[in-house]
C-alpha cells in the first residue's frame, strides 16, 4: 500500500451509510396465488401437463424447463427429510405426500425432529397473504391424513398481484488514508487539499494514490481554493426519495480554483425563475462554510456565486 | 471483427493484497490500485500494455450502484475496455480467457475485491433469496448451508468432528500463508465449541468473510512467452448453475460436477492428474461436497484426505474457511494456484504442474465455475 | 476467419408495469421469442447471460440466479454482466466473446428490467460516492442535465433541438409494436413541459419501462442452420472512462469516440453518415442524442442542432436514427442496450415491420451508462 509523502493514515471513524428503499413487487400467477391460498389453509402446488412432476410452492415454470402446469392441492402431511436448528428458528426441509420435490419451511415449535418424522402443516390465525400464514410443520398427531394425493384445485380468492416491501442496507465506509487527510484538513482549517499526479501535474480532488488518465502514483499535496468556476449546473424541480432539500434547488458543478476535477454540490442566492437565462457557465462561485465543520463535503453548506446576477 | 479458433491463454502475473477482518485504513479503491500495480511490478508489463479490464464486485456489498464505474480510474480502465461481472472473480477470469482467445485483445486485467466489514454480509445473502416466499421464510446462507451440512453427514454417516478437522486443516494452511492475517489457527474442540450458527455447523465451521483484493494478468502466446519462462496456460473451464428454489437442489452439488467435467474435458484432462486443488466454500460441509464433485474422492470419502494425510495439495492456501472475500474467492484461489505452481509458495509440493480452481457463489453455492491451468516449465 | 452472428431475436412488448409476471417471467417471455425466432429450444443453449440495471432497481440480489429456473437453464453456465444503463449491450458483448473465444457455441443473451418495482431516481443516486457528493445526487438526470447545460453554449444543443429529437422518437414509435408511449407531441409541447431538471423537462424523459429483450449468438458457420436472416456483428467495442479523471470533457463523449474509432476501423467505416443505413442509439434523455450525433461522426461536433432540423435523421431522411423510437417509446434501463442491438439486427434482416427502413443493410447500434462514462457500439449488418 503506497502512502502519499506527508500523509499519516487517521483513525477517521468509518462513515456510516443506509440505503432504505420501498419496493412494490409483482409475485406473478404461480407464487401470488401459492401465497392468497395459505389464507384458506392450503398448499398449492402445480402439476407439470408434460411431464408430470408435482412441485411446490407452485411454479410458472417446471423443472422440465415447460409452463404448461396446472395448479394442484397438496396434502399438508408430509415427512422430514432434513432440517437445521438455529438461535431463532428451524427450518427443515418437508416431502409432502404426493409431491415430487421437498418444500422449505420453518420447524414449528419446541419438539424434538428427526429425519423421517411425519410432520403436519400449522396455520397462522390471522392470515396477511405470506408466507409465513403457514407458520410451519410440527409433529403430526394422530389423525393426521397420510397420503392425499394432489387434487384438482379451485381457486378460494385471488391471487396476490403485488407485495410491498423494503430494502434497508447499512454500510460502514472506512475514509482510507487520502480522503482520511482530505477530512482532517477541512475539519480543522476550513482548508480543502487535493493531490498532485507526479506525471501530469493535474490536482486530483478528492486525492487518491493513482492518477486515472496517467496511471502514475500522486505525490504532494496541494491546496485547492474554495473559490472556482461553475461548469455545469442544473435546476432541480424534481422530488424523489432520499433528497437532501426540497426542490427548487440548483445543483452544480464546480471546478475550484486549483484543482483538475469537479465537485458537486449546490449553489444558493439565485432567483430559480431567472436562473435558466441569467446563471451560465463559467461563472464564478465561492463556497459557503458552515459554522461547525465536522470533516466532511457537507461543511460546505451551499456555493454562491461570487458576482450576483 | 473476425476471429479465428481459439487461442491459447496464459497467466502471466497476479498479485494480492493482504486478506484481512477489516482493512479499517483503506477504501476500496485504495486496495484495488495496489493491487493492479504490485500485479504489474516485475512483471514486464504496464498499463498501457493492458488492453482490457473485467472486474467483478456486487453493488450490495460495496454500498454504491455502478459501484465499477467509481473504482475504474483505480483499476486502470481508463479509456480501455471494461466489463463487470457480477459474480465471483473466477467467472470475470473466464470472460477475459474468452476474449484474449478471440484474439482480439493481448493482455488484460482480472480484478476483484470485496469489502465485507463495511457491510452486512448476512443481508448481502439473504436479498438473493426470493422475496415472496424463501427469503421471509428465513433461507439465508447460515440456513441453506446447515440443512446441506445436515444432509451431507446423514447420508455419509460423518459427524461434526469431521467438519472440525477439516476446518483446523485449514486455518492452519492458512497461518502459512504471508497474504492471510489471522490471529489463531483454532483446535479441534474450540471449532466444535464455537456458538451454533445452523446446526450442525458452529460459527467456526463458517468461512470468515475478509477484505482484500486480487488482480490477475492474463495474456496470448506471443506476450506470455516473451514476459515470463513459465506461463500457467487455462486449459479448460466450466461452469454450471443449479436452481433458486433451495429444495430443488442436488444434494450432491451435481452443477459442480458438471462443471468440473466440462473444465476437465476441455483440457484433456482427468481429476487424477492434478496436482493442487484450491475450491471455494462457505463451510466446511460444503468443502468436502466440492472436492468430491471435482472428483478428486468419491461421494462422503473426502475426508479421508484429511484423514490419511493426503491433502497436502488442497488447499495449501488455507482455501476459502479462514479468508473468504466473498467475490474475490474464486479468483484468490486461482492466485494461488499460479504462484504455487510457480513455485513461490513454500507449502506448495515442489514439481506440481497442474491445478484445478474452483469458485462459487449464490445461497449455498448455486453456482459453481471450475479451471484447469497447467503450468509449462522451461 | 469467422464472425458472430445473431441468429434469433426477441423482446417483450414493453409496458409502464407488467402486474401478470414476476421478473423471471418476464425474463423467460423475452428468451422464448429470440429461441423461437432462432428454432431453437433452451437445450439448444451452451451459456446464458442475463444482464440488468443495477440490483437496488430491483429487490433481488444477484437475479440471474433467480431467473435461471424460468429460463429453464438449470445446469447451464449462467453469468450476469452488468454496466449501469449500458448493461444489455454489455450482456451481448460477453455473449459475442464466449462465442469468438470459442467457450461456447450458440449463446443466449437476455437483458431485463422491472422498473415498476423499485424507486427509480432514489436507487441510482446510491452511484455516487458515499462521501463526496451523494447528498447532493440527483440520480442521472441531475448532471446529464447540467452536461446538456454546458453544451448548449458550447454546441448550440439547444432546447429546442432536443425537443425535434423527442417529437421523431415519439413519432417512431407509433410503429413499433413493442414500443409502449403512444403519443404525438409538438416541439412546444415539449419545451412547455414541466421543467425536472432544467434544462430536462418532463417530455425530455423517456418512460420507465418493464421488459426485456433477448439475443441468440452463434459462430457464422454455424448460422445458416438456424436462419435464413443472420445479422453479422461487424465490429463490436465498450470503452471506459474514470468518473473523476482529470479533463474529462463535457462537451464530447471520450469512450464513445474510442468505441467508435475502434469499430469503424474493423467495420471498414469511413464515413458514418453515408455508410449506415440507420443508427439505434440509447438516449436516456433526449439531449444525448444530440450529442451522439457528433460523437458517432454523423455531423461535425457542433452540427447537431442543425441535423435535427434537417430531417436527415428522420423516417425517410438519409440517416434515419432510433426508428424503433429509442427509450422514448420504452426504457427498461437494463434491456435499452440490448434493444438498440435487436432493433439494427431486424433492421439489416428486413424485419422490422412497420418501422422498417427500406433496403437497411448497414445498421449501428450505441449503448451507454454509469456516470456518463461507460459507451459501446456495435456495427451490424446483413452480410
Amino acid at each position: 500500500m503506497h502512502l502519499a509523502p506527508d500523509t499519516v493514515p487517521l483513525d477517521l471513524p468509518p462513515l456510516q451509510s443506509t440505503i432504505a428503499l420501498p419496493y412494490r413487487l409483482t409475485p406473478g400467477k404461480a407464487t401470488g396465488t401459492f401465497l392468497a391460498e395459505l389464507a384458506a389453509r392450503r398448499i398449492v402446488g402445480t402439476r407439470c401437463l408434460r411431464c408430470q412432476r408435482v412441485e411446490v410452492p407452485a411454479q410458472d415454470v417446471c423443472s422440465c424447463g415447460h409452463a404448461e402446469l396446472e395448479f394442484v392441492a397438496v396434502s399438508t402431511v408430509g415427512t422430514l427429510q432434513s432440517y437445521t436448528r438455529m438461535p431463532d428458528k428451524t427450518l427443515g426441509l418437508i416431502r409432502l405426500d404426493g409431491c415430487d420435490c421437498d418444500l422449505l419451511h420453518r420447524l414449528h415449535g419446541d419438539h424434538e425432529w428427526a429425519v423421517g418424522q411425519r410432520l403436519q402443516a400449522c396455520w397462522s390465525d390471522s392470515p396477511q397473504a405470506q408466507a409465513l400464514d403457514l407458520l410451519g410443520f410440527e409433529p403430526a398427531g394422530q389423525g393426521a391424513m397420510a397420503g392425499l394425493a394432489p387434487a384438482a384445485f379451485e381457486a378460494s380468492r385471488e391471487p396476490l398481484d403485488s407485495m410491498a416491501t423494503e430494502l434497508k442496507l447499512h454500510y460502514q465506509h472506512a475514509a482510507g488514508p487520502y480522503y482520511g487527510r482530505l477530512f482532517d484538513e477541512m475539519r480543522t482549517s476550513g482548508r480543502i487539499m487535493g493531490i498532485r499526479c507526479s506525471h501530469c501535474q493535474s490536482t486530483l480532488l478528492p486525492p487518491r494514490e493513482l492518477c486515472d488518465v496517467c496511471y502514475e502514483r500522486t505525490g504532494t499535496w496541494a491546496d485547492v481554493a474554495d473559490t472556482g468556476v461553475l461548469q455545469a449546473f442544473s435546476i432541480i424541480h424534481l422530488k424523489f426519495i432520499g433528497q437532501r432539500r426540497d426542490p427548487p434547488y440548483v445543483y452544480a458543478e464546480v471546478m475550484l480554483d486549483g484543482a483538475s476535477t469537479k465537485i458537486i454540490h449546490m449553489l444558493d442566492g439565485v432567483d430559480i425563475e431567472a436562473a435558466p437565462a441569467r446563471l451560465k457557465p463559467g461563472m464564478r462561485v465561492k463556497a459557503v462554510w458552515k459554522a461547525e465543520r465536522k470533516g466532511s463535503l457537507d461543511d460546505i453548506s451551499h456555493f454562491e456565486l461570487i458576482d450576483p446576477i | 471483427m473476425s476471429f479465428q479458433g481459439s487461442q491459447p491463454v496464459a497467466i502471466v502475473a497476479t498479485a494480492q493484497t493482504q486478506w484481512r477482518a477489516t482493512w479499517s485504513q483503506a477504501q476500496h479503491i485504495d486496495l484495488i490500485a495496489a493491487a493492479v500495480q504490485n500485479a504489474l511490478k516485475g512483471s514486464g508489463l504496464d498499463i498501457r500494455d493492458v488492453d482490457f479490464v473485467i472486474d467483478s464486485g456486487s453493488d450490495v456489498l460495496d454500498g454504491r450502484s455502478i459501484s465499477n464505474c467509481g473504482f475504474l480510474g483505480a483499476m486502470g480502465a481508463h479509456h480501455k475496455e471494461e466489463s463487470r461481472v457480477e459474480d465471483d472473480g473466477l467467472w470475470a477470469a473466464q470472460y477475459g480467457v474468452a476474449k484474449i482467445a478471440s484474439g482480439s485483445a493481448q493482455v488484460g486485467l482480472i480484478i476483484a475485491y470485496s469489502k465485507p466489514s463495511e457491510s452486512d454480509v448476512s443481508q448481502y445473502y439473504r436479498t438473493m433469496a426470493d422475496p415472496f416466499i424463501q427469503r421471509p421464510v428465513g433461507l439465508d446462507e447460515e440456513s441453506a448451508c446447515g440443512l446441506q451440512a445436515q444432509r451431507y453427514l446423514h447420508a455419509h454417516q460423518l459427524t461434526p468432528a469431521d467438519l472440525a478437522e477439516v476446518t483446523v486443516a485449514a486455518w492452519r494452511k492458512a497461518s502459512s500463508n504471508p497474504t492471510v492475517e489471522l490471529d489463531q489457527v483454532p483446535s479441534v474442540s474450540q471449532v466444535l465449541a464455537s456458538p451454533m450458527v445452523a446446526s450442525p455447523l458452529t460459527q467456526a465451521m463458517m468461512a470468515r468473510p475478509v477484505d482484500g483484493a486480487v488482480v490477475m494478468v492474463l495474456a496470448n502466446a506471443s506476450v506470455a512467452r516473451r514476459v515470463t519462462t513459465a506461463p500457467v496456460w487455462v486449459k479448460g473451464i466450466g461452469a454450471a448453475m443449479d436452481s433458486s428454489v433451495f429444495a430443488m437442489r442436488d444434494a450432491q452439488f451435481d452443477v459442480c460436477r458438471q462443471a468440473a467435467q466440462r473444465a476437465y474435458a476441455r483440457a484433456g484432462l482427468s481429476a487424477a492428474q492434478m496436482d493442487l486443488a484450491e475450491t471455494s466454500a462457505t463451510s466446511a460441509a460444503a468443502e468436502l461436497m466440492t472436492l468430491e464433485a471435482l472428483g478428486l474422492a468419491e461421494p462422503g470419502k473426502a475426508i479421508d484426505l484429511f484423514r490419511q494425510g493426503r491433502d497436502a495439495g488442497i488447499n495449501a492456501s488455507g482455501g476459502a474457511l479462514p479468508a473468504n472475500p466473498i467475490m474475490a474467492t474464486g479468483l484468490v484461489r486461482l492466485s494461488e494456484a499460479a504462484q504455487a505452481l510457480w513455485g513461490q509458495r513454500t507449502s506448495s509440493a515442489k514439481n506440481s504442474r497442474r491445478a484445478v480452481v474452483h469458485a462459487s457463489s449464490g445461497i449455498a453455492a448455486q453456482s459453481h465455475c471450475v479451471f484447469v491451468v497447467e503450468v509449462e516449465r522451461p | 476467419m469467422s464472425r458472430v452472428a445473431i441468429i434469433g431475436v426477441g423482446q417483450t412488448h414493453h409496458q409502464r408495469r407488467r402486474a401478470d409476471v414476476n421478473v423471471p417471467g418476464l425474463v423467460r417471455e423475452a428468451a422464448q421469442r429470440a429461441l423461437a425466432d432462432a428454432k431453437l429450444e433452451m437445450s439448444d443453449i451452451d451459456s446464458v447471460v442475463v444482464a440488468s440495471g443495477p440490483v437496488l432497481f430491483a429487490a433481488v440480489n444477484q437475479p440471474e440466479k433467480w431467473v435461471v429456473d424460468a429460463l429453464g437453464a438449470r445446469g447451464k453456465p449462467v453469468v450476469r454482466i452488468t454496466s449501469g444503463g449500458g448493461t444489455g449491450f454489455a450482456g451481448a458483448l460477453g455473449g459475442y466473446y464466449q462465442v469468438a473465444g470459442g467457450q461456447a457455441d450458440r449463446v443466449l443473451v437476455v437483458a431485463y428490467d422491472k422498473l415498476s418495482e423499485g424507486a427509480l431516481q432514489a436507487s441510482i443516486s446510491s452511484l455516487y460516492d458515499p462521501f463526496w457528493g451523494r447528498e447532493f445526487a440527483v440520480g442521472i438526470m441531475g448532471f446529464s442535465a447540467a452536461y446538456w447545460r454546458a453544451r448548449m453554449d458550447k454546441l448550440g444543443h439547444t432546447e429546442e433541438a432536443a425537443a425535434r429529437v423527442v417529437v421523431k422518437n415519439l413519432s417512431n414509435a407509433r410503429m413499433n409494436p413493442y414500443a409502449h408511449v403512444r403519443k404525438t407531441v409538438t416541439v412546444d409541447d415539449v419545451l412547455k413541459s414541466a421543467p425536472l431538471a432544467w434544462p430536462i423537462k418532463l417530455l425530455d424523459v423517456p418512460p420507465i419501462s418493464d421488459g426485456a429483450a433477448a439475443v441468440v449468438l452463434t459462430r457464422e458457420d454455424l448460422a445458416a442452420q438456424h436462419t435464413n436472416t443472420p445479422a453479422f456483428i461487424r465490429g463490436i467495442a465498450y470503452c471506459a472512462e474514470a468518473d473523476n479523471a482529470p479533463q474529462r470533457s463535457m462537451l464530447m463523449s471520450e469512450p464513445l469516440a474510442h468505441a467508435a474509432r475502434v469499430v469503424y476501423r474493423a467495420s471498414g467505416i469511413t464515413n458514418p453518415r453515408r455508410q449506415f443505413d440507420v443508427v439505434e442509439l440509447q438516449e436516456p434523455y433526449s439531449c444525448f442524442e444530440l450529442s451522439y450525433y457528433e460523437s458517432l461522426g454523423l455531423c461535425p461536433p457542433g452540427g447537431a442542432a442543425e441535423l435535427i432540423a434537417s430531417g436527415a435523421t428522420e423516417m425517410g431522411g438519409d440517416i434515419p436514427v432510433n426508428p424503433s423510437g429509442g427509450c422514448q417509446g420504452a426504457n427498461p434501463i437494463g434491456a435499452a442496450g440490448l434493444i438498440r442491438l435487436v432493433e439494427a439486427a431486424m433492421q439489416v434482416t428486413g424485419r422490422a415491420g412497420e418501422h422498417q427502413v427500406p433496403g437497411a443493410r448497414l445498421a449501428a447500434a450505441q449503448t451507454g451508462g454509469g456516470w456518463a462514462n461507460l459507451r459501446g457500439l456495435a456495427v451490424v449488418s446483413a452480410d
